[in-house]
């Protein structure tokens, strides 16, 4: 079938949407250069600033979450493809600072190679900078090296705590601390039910039978380890569920956040039907989900499915998730 | 026929080799979304024009610099991992590169200190289904004609046809570098798209080298 989306010219696509969003939330975001998404009002010079780069495609992420407590600037690439190291560069130099800057890469390897190549660039510059890389996707295998797991929604609540840390006046090292502790005990599954079609290629990313779902699958299609028939929305919380608290090795009375992030064709209403059964099997095993969310932040176009995110959270995780924050999408409330 | 790739076979050698990129970004772009996220073909479209929008704007003649604003230009696009790579190919290529003229040898030296720079930046190597096992082979091929002492004609040649049987063989393996690792044995009798664009380029090389 041929592809259906409202778009213009293909090649002037990312252009294009981050000029509408940055347009959309004129008092909260802006667009440096054609593909810097900055603060409206900066942060403040002498706190830590906390940088992304990644791929356009997944919106709202990453730039929807460019706000008062939360990232100051994302550098945005193209459809599903990280940005070159150069743009990079050009939005460490405009946050260079004192107190040096976060800069948080999710493990696709386009992302790690412009980020390790940008870090290598401005440290000759003495520009001070703290690389931190996610890899919560637990489809490798819970165990399984860092640079076979990607990075997935998770990033959303390390910008949340970082950013937070930051606001309140933390150093750099303990700004890093905090993020690493939570990127250290944080788990994700994506389970595809549907593919998307890449908006420039017009391709489907990936194959899937009309009775297949698949546990595993990476935000760009990647294929996955575990395909099966379609499950029901109770017995795909369990599949997934029980990896994800078997690899963060949550234990009762342990307080959690919990992320359903939609992939873009699954409805709201399929997701709070998942919810519920996680909702029923934390409770079951003692533990507490200290906060949730349930929507769409990180998507993949039209694609069918979801991620299931968990995190176990100590008392000050818990409080720098639920600090005050104003970016367009953190609806954390 | 020209004995030395100087600063005008050069660009001839650079210019076919982006034109048949720029033809075959569907086939690639095909080619990746079986085992990646189907944006090859989109990717590397984007450094065969870094490529020429470079070599359209370079002034000085010289192969060095040449060399090194064209690595610039592919780390500022954004093709995933695709820019960063071709650029630091590029830029390890211009270290070596010289100003005027190379000779079989000397243009063997050349992609080899590519190589050399772009393996700081990958650990992929040879049989892991990617680039490299095009860029590889085809980089030896030349050095061994011309350690035999064959025409740099020769040596193109020998090149491209090392780098097409390299990508070809990439079929056989299992991925163990980029998105297509995440799937294992599923990535076997599929060509690695990354070595399918590579094995264009060498064959753009004797191309614009044979027309030059």
């Amino acid at each position: 079938m041929a592809m259906k989306k409202f778009i213009n010219d293909p090649d002037e696509l990312t252009g294009e949407l981050l000029e509408g969003y940055c347009g959309a939330f004129p008092q909260l975001v802006r667009l440096e250069s054609d593909r810097i998404v900055m603060r409206a009002t900066p942060k403040d010079e002498s706190k830590v600033a906390i940088v992304t780069l990644g791929g356009a495609g997944h919106e709202p992420a990453l730039s929807g979450f460019v706000g008062e407590g939360m990232l100051d600037a994302s550098v945005v690439g193209d459809i599903f493809a990280a940005p070159g190291p150069i743009k990079v560069v050009d939005a460490l130099r405009l946050l260079k600072r004192d107190v040096g800057i976060l800069f948080v890469v999710l493990n696709h390897a386009g992302d790690v190679m412009s980020g390790n190549m940008a870090l290598q660039m401005v440290e000759k510059e003495g520009i001070k900078v703290k690389m931190l890389l996610t890899h919560e996707d637990i489809a490798p295998g819970a165990d399984a090296p860092a640079e076979d797991r990607r990075g997935l929604v998770g990033c959303l609540s390390i910008f949340k705590v970082a950013g937070a840390a930051a606001e309140a006046g933390k150093s750099l090292d303990e700004v890093y601390a905090v993020a690493k502790r939570l990127n250290d005990n944080m788990a994700t599954l994506a389970v595809a039910l549907k593919p998307a079609t890449h908006p420039q290629s017009g391709q489907e990313i990936f194959e899937l039978a009309e009775d297949e779902m698949e546990i595993g699958m990476g935000q760009h299609g990647e294929a996955g380890t575990g395909r099966s028939k379609v499950m029901t929305a109770d017995e795909t919380a369990e599949t997934m569920l029980t990896q994800l608290l078997l690899a963060i090795k949550a234990k009762a009375d342990d307080r959690l956040l919990v992320m359903l992030n939609g992939a873009g064709a699954t409805t709201q209403m399929e997701l709070f039907v998942v919810f519920r059964r996680v909702m029923q099997i934390v409770e079951s095993k003692g533990m507490h989900i200290a906060h949730s969310m349930v929507g769409e932040y990180l998507t993949v176009q039209e694609m069918g499915g979801f991620q299931m995110f968990v995190a176990k959270l100590d008392d000050e995780l818990e409080q720098l998730l639920k600090a005050p924050a104003n970016a367009p999408y953190w609806v954390g409330r | 026929m020209a004995d030395h790739v100087d600063y005008d076979v050069m660009r001839r050698m650079w210019a076919s080799a982006a034109e048949r990129v720029r033809n075959a970004k569907q086939t690639l772009s095909t080619l990746d979304a079986a085992t990646g996220d189907g944006d090859h073909g989109t990717a590397m479209g984007k450094v065969a024009d870094a490529i020429t929008r470079t070599m359209d704007n370079h002034g000085d003649k010289k192969l060095a610099s040449l060399l090194a604003d064209i690595g610039w230009a592919a780390m500022g696009t954004d093709a995933g991992s695709t820019g960063p790579l071709y650029g630091s190919w590029f830029l390890g290529m211009s270290e070596q590169a010289g100003d005027t003229a190379l000779d079989a040898a000397e243009f063997a030296g050349m992609l080899e200190a590519g190589v050399a720079n772009l393996q700081l930046n990958t650990k992929a190597k040879p049989g892991d289904k990617t680039m490299m096992d095009a860029l590889v082979p085809a980089t030896d091929a030349i050095r061994t004609a011309a350690n035999e002492g064959r025409s740099i004609a020769d040596a193109l040649n020998a090149g491209a046809h090392a780098a097409a049987a390299g990508a070809e063989a990439t079929k056989q393996m299992v991925a163990a570098f980029g998105r297509a690792r995440h799937i294992g044995e599923r990535s076997i009798g599929h060509v690695d798209p990354g070595a399918a664009s590579m094995s264009l380029i060498f064959a753009g090389f004797t191309e614009g080298f044979t027309n030059a």
